[in-house]
């Protein structure tokens, strides 16, 4: 067979290779301040950009796309060459890819601190750096495809087909969820709205893991494990396997970070089914490397390589168990919230790309510059030090959430809640937040050791950045199956045909869970006093996003009593409407404040505690860790926009009145004036135009028109009162049906599906306690009596007419195993 | 593909042929080799029971709606919740007024912390209501400002449940016995003495 002269281009793995540790130690070291300032908030030095809530989304960004990201590329250009005995497909579009890379990483780290951001997690950048990432992104895809085509093997490895799927799918996800109106060059507002947009960012959120962090990494794996160890991969057939289903059911899983929110019960249920599907399919991988081991643990012993690859994929077994486990809905009321979360994704981010990434390092580095690793003792040191920080790390974490989520829900015997004061639950995990502290340091202090070591393995050696090679041509093979050929078999050598289905498999997930939600008016009840938000209370709500609050403040109360007894009534779909973005957060470092306007809730503030707290949280409240916002009282409210922003919103389907973006200016004056009117009535003189008065507006806007809804129902109650007295019950078999319908899924839990009673009475004998006519019946459903909820908001004057019709139907059936007769004796 | 060495033990140092299927011979990728091995059986099955259970999980809550869901979950902790706990004893029965200086100073240090930011350090008012006047909206009965304190109201008074019993009884006693009736001045020595 002829050999064809080629060269590998190894120049651009060694950029990718430097960009790699230095955005590595840069976003350590953001995520270090971060964690630091949890235990110390003095730490922010009150500057606006080194608050946490500007930190934290700096160190994810920073982790997940400049270390990680610019590891994948690393190891990509390097494993793609080789396994597919080609150059790159173009040098124009690797140096493009590289250069792309940085400059977007720079422009990350430049508009992250300064609040420049659309609050999705992972997805935090704004319009037109999204649109960079997409075209830099493709160019990557458009590199490794051109380069498939050009192969001089048959067939495509496994490692390949991992980095594929990674390029489909982040490509499908990144455009998906970052389609947004621009408002001008540094602000847009996404298209989703509320509950539509927390289930294409989660579906976009868990899979950005799911084909950043963890497909690529596979990719990785299947290379660098078996040359690492010079070992054969385990099974080939495991490789398929749960090659597919991986990439297939990941993107289902999407969900599972809204249990017990306001998401209708199917889509949390697909979340649920399909994380827990997600197990085999994950562990396949840790299963192939470790196998893949047997016979060369010897080598383990002695290899700082092996044992990073080792340490690595174990924790990468660990958090996909971890995960699914955390997908029931029982023990993620538990752990979602908390300090949990932020163990478990360590685990994968310091253990799986982390270690996967050193470990690549160490192997690769010494190959490229043509020499030994200049210190192995010093890589098993790192290893050591890595694997303790790890630990160091996350275990005080489970810790604090374990210890937390317990506080949180703890009631005395009285039945209140234990730990009513927020902050108490706080101070107890403060000593966790300290040790987290010094195990994030002992993983930073690794990577210091690994530079040096790396350097002069650099310095000892020089790099070929154009490697001369050979390699025998692609044979032209029949476009149909051979005899024999396995199907799976003959797609390996189809590129594009398996390129198709690979998209077809990332693509159904997401489509069924998110076209549903958008299309079908029933999964989000609209609740008619839920209003728009006023000018000034849209400027606040940019603020509240610049700010991060949503990094430590949900806006999202479960339906468990330990919650509305602390925060007030449970969060409702409807509610979310007009939200663009959604800010319903996915940590609780402060308490939720979803119901932080609704007056006389628990969770109401007046405007001049508002003032107060923000200038000093902790003369309140001892202890807070909370930042202060000086800035909120010297800096002017920046309302020059005002008018795009409505007409972006009325463009999105916000009803403002027609003609509204030109009234808006006055009336946020006139709202602002308004509260700054009532401060001063407090003895707090500000001007109507600083920023702390629309952030008093938007937070008195939270859950306040439900509050609303519950004061005009009060003065409502005339009218009320003459809707009840019109009643009578239907005798017609379609309302019976369907009250009978909404009596199953509503009232039998309490009592009983015939109505015989369980915890509520017996509906069907001849007595009752609240009066026995239709009417009667009518108002106890609607109103509620006793202990009894009222259903007045849930549904509508027919709906509560047809239950009340069926229920009244019931009176006398004297159902089966009947619960024994409460209050007086009826005659129907 | 030159190096067509077929002895696998020759290739690979720990392959091992009493428990290793074949090495695909035909697979070779920069040096990588696979072997034939089945996926181990136990993952499978582990991956077909998450199968089933995930159709169970699907079918017991939504095909045959045996298992609540979620509101009505809510519905049942609430129910179960509201027949195992009495109200609480300070609510259900008359609250008396506590008359000794320690918890009328406790109170008063309730009162700097948590209301006077509206109603006014000496209880004049401000945002809040005057406390040190004969007018009341929801009634100074020690009863009626308690309630008020605890729950809030819907006009923009906080509610201050999170605060124990205990010291809501404190600041009660201090706005009804120190602020009240007319006993604030704007002598400075007037809110901490004892009359």
């Amino acid at each position: 067979m002829t050999q064809e002269k080629f060269y590998y281009d190894n120049k651009i793995v060694k950029l990718f290779a430097y960009a790699t540790i230095f955005w590595g130690i840069v976003g350590m070291l953001v995520g270090l301040w971060a964690a630091t300032e949890l235990a110390f908030p003095s730490w922010n030095l009150n500057l606006s950009f080194l608050t946490f809530g500007r930190l934290r989304p700096l160190h994810t960004n920073a982790i997940v796309f400049a270390f990680t990201g610019n590891a994948i590329f690393t190891g990509s250009y390097y494993v793609v060459q080789r396994l597919l005995k080609a150059r790159m497909f173009s040098d124009f579009l690797s140096k493009f890819n590289f250069w792309g890379w940085q400059l977007i990483i720079v422009l990350a780290a430049i508009t992250l601190p300064l609040g420049i951001t659309v609050s999705k997690e992972y997805a935090e950048l704004e319009w037109p750096i999204d649109i960079l990432i997409a075209v830099v992104w493709v160019s990557y895809g458009w590199n490794l495809i051109g380069t498939l085509l050009k192969r001089r093997v048959q067939h495509i490895y496994v490692a390949i087909w991992f980095f594929l799927a990674s390029f489909v799918a982040v490509a499908v996800l990144h455009i998906g969820n970052s389609i947004e109106i621009p408002v001008n060059f540094f602000k847009s507002y996404t298209v989703y709205a509320g509950v539509q947009d927390a289930v294409v960012q989660w579906w976009y959120g868990h899979n950005a893991v799911a084909f950043f962090l963890t497909t690529p990494f596979l990719g990785l794996m299947y290379y660098f494990l078996p040359k690492a160890a010079n070992r054969p991969i385990y099974s080939y057939r495991l490789s398929i396997i749960h090659f597919w289903s991986l990439i297939f059911i990941y993107m289902w899983a999407g969900p599972h970070h809204l249990l017990y929110q306001a998401l209708p019960d199917w889509a949390q249920t697909l979340g649920v089914v399909f994380s827990i599907m997600l197990l085999a399919p994950s562990w396949g991988g840790m299963i192939n490397g470790l196998l893949t081991l047997r016979g060369a643990w010897d080598k383990v012993r002695e290899s700082a390589v092996l044992k990073f690859f080792v340490v690595a994929v174990t924790a990468y077994g660990m958090s996909t168990f971890e995960g699914p486990m955390l997908s029931i809905k029982t023990v993620n009321s538990f752990t979602h919230f908390t300090d949990w979360t932020i163990a478990h994704v360590h685990i994968g981010g310091m253990g799986w790309n982390g270690f996967m990434t050193f470990g690549m390092l160490y192997w690769l580095i010494p190959r490229l510059f043509n020499t030994k690793l200049h210190s192995e003792k010093s890589a098993n040191t790192h290893f050591w030090i890595g694997t303790l920080g790890m630990l160091a790390y996350s275990i005080p974490l489970y810790w604090a959430a374990f210890t937390q989520t317990l506080m949180w829900k703890e009631f005395t015997d009285a039945g209140y809640l234990a730990y009513p004061e927020f902050l108490d639950t706080v101070t107890q995990i403060i000593p966790m937040y300290i040790t987290r502290v010094f195990g994030g340091i002992l993983y930073i202090t690794g990577i210091i050791i690994m530079l040096p070591n790396l350097i002069k393995t650099i310095k000892s050696g020089h790099i070929i950045e154009n490697e001369e090679t050979y390699a025998a041509p692609r044979e032209k093979l029949a476009k149909k199956r051979l005899a024999g050929e396995t199907p799976h078999r003959w797609i390996e050598r189809k590129a594009v045909h398996f390129t198709i289905w690979v998209l077809i498999a990332i693509i159904v997930g997401g489509l069924v869970e998110i076209i549903p939600m958008i299309t079908v008016k029933s999964n989000i009840p609209t609740i008619a006093a839920v209003k728009p938000y006023t000018p000034l209370e849209l400027e606040g709500r940019d603020l509240y996003i610049k700010e991060g609050c949503y990094t430590c403040h949900s806006q999202s109360i479960r339906p468990f009593r330990s919650e509305t007894e602390r925060y007030g009534e449970y969060s409702k779909q409807g509610e979310f409407v007009y939200d663009h973005p959604f800010q319903w957060g996915s940590k609780r470092t402060g308490p939720d404040l979803a119901r932080s306007g609704y007056r006389g809730g628990k969770m109401f503030r007046p405007a001049v505690w508002h003032y107060e707290h923000f200038k000093d949280p902790q003369k309140f409240i001892e202890g807070s860790i909370m930042p202060a916002y000086p800035w909120f009282f010297e800096n002017d409210l920046d309302y020059s926009s005002i008018k795009r922003k409505i007409e972006v919103m009325q463009m999105l389907g916000v009803p403002y009145p027609a003609g509204y973006a030109d009234k808006a200016e006055a009336d946020l004056k006139k709202q602002a004036e308004g509260i700054a009117a009532e401060l001063k009535k407090a003895g707090k003189d500000i001007a109507w135009n600083k920023q702390i008065i629309a952030m008093i507006a938007y937070l008195h806007k939270l859950g306040k028109d439900i509050s609303l809804a519950t004061a005009d129902n009060k003065s409502n109650a005339e009218g009320e009162k003459t809707k009840i007295l019109n009643f009578t019950a239907s005798s017609n078999p379609e309302d019976l049906k369907s009250g009978a319908e909404i009596f199953k899924s509503t009232c039998a839990a309490c009592h009983g599906a015939n109505g015989e009673g369980v915890i509520g009475p017996n509906l069907g004998d001849n007595f009752t306690l609240h009066g026995s006519n239709a009417k009667d019946i009518f108002k106890v459903i609607s109103d509620g009596a006793g202990i009894m909820t009222g259903y007045k908001f849930q549904f509508d004057q027919k709906k509560l007419g047809q239950v009340a019709s069926y229920v009244y139907s019931l009176l006398g059936t004297n159902p089966k195993n009947g619960q024994d007769p409460e209050g007086e004796k009826i005659q129907k | 593909m030159e190096n067509k060495n077929t002895n696998p033990k020759e290739i690979f140092e720990g392959y091992n042929e009493k428990y290793d299927q074949k090495l695909m011979i035909e697979h070779d990728y920069d040096g990588i080799r696979e072997l034939d091995n089945p996926p181990p059986p136990w993952l499978m099955w582990l991956f077909y029971l998450t199968v089933f259970w995930a159709l169970g999980y699907a079918a017991y809550f939504h095909f045959f709606h045996i298992g609540p869901l979620q509101a009505e979950e809510y519905k049942i902790e609430m129910a179960e919740a509201a027949k195992k706990y009495k109200k609480s004893d300070a609510e259900t029965k008359q609250i008396v007024l506590l008359t000794d200086e320690t918890s009328l100073n406790a109170g008063a240090a309730v009162y700097a912390k948590s209301c006077a930011a509206c109603h006014g350090p000496k209880g004049k008012g401000g945002i809040g209501v005057n406390l040190t006047d004969n007018k009341w909206i929801y009634g100074n009965s020690p009863e009626n400002v308690f309630k008020t304190i605890k729950n809030g109201t819907t006009k923009g008074m906080a509610s201050f449940s999170s605060l124990p019993d205990k010291k809501l009884i404190q600041v009660t006693s201090f706005i009804l016995l120190k602020l009240q009736p007319q006993k604030a001045t704007d002598t400075e020595s007037n809110t901490n003495s004892d009359n």
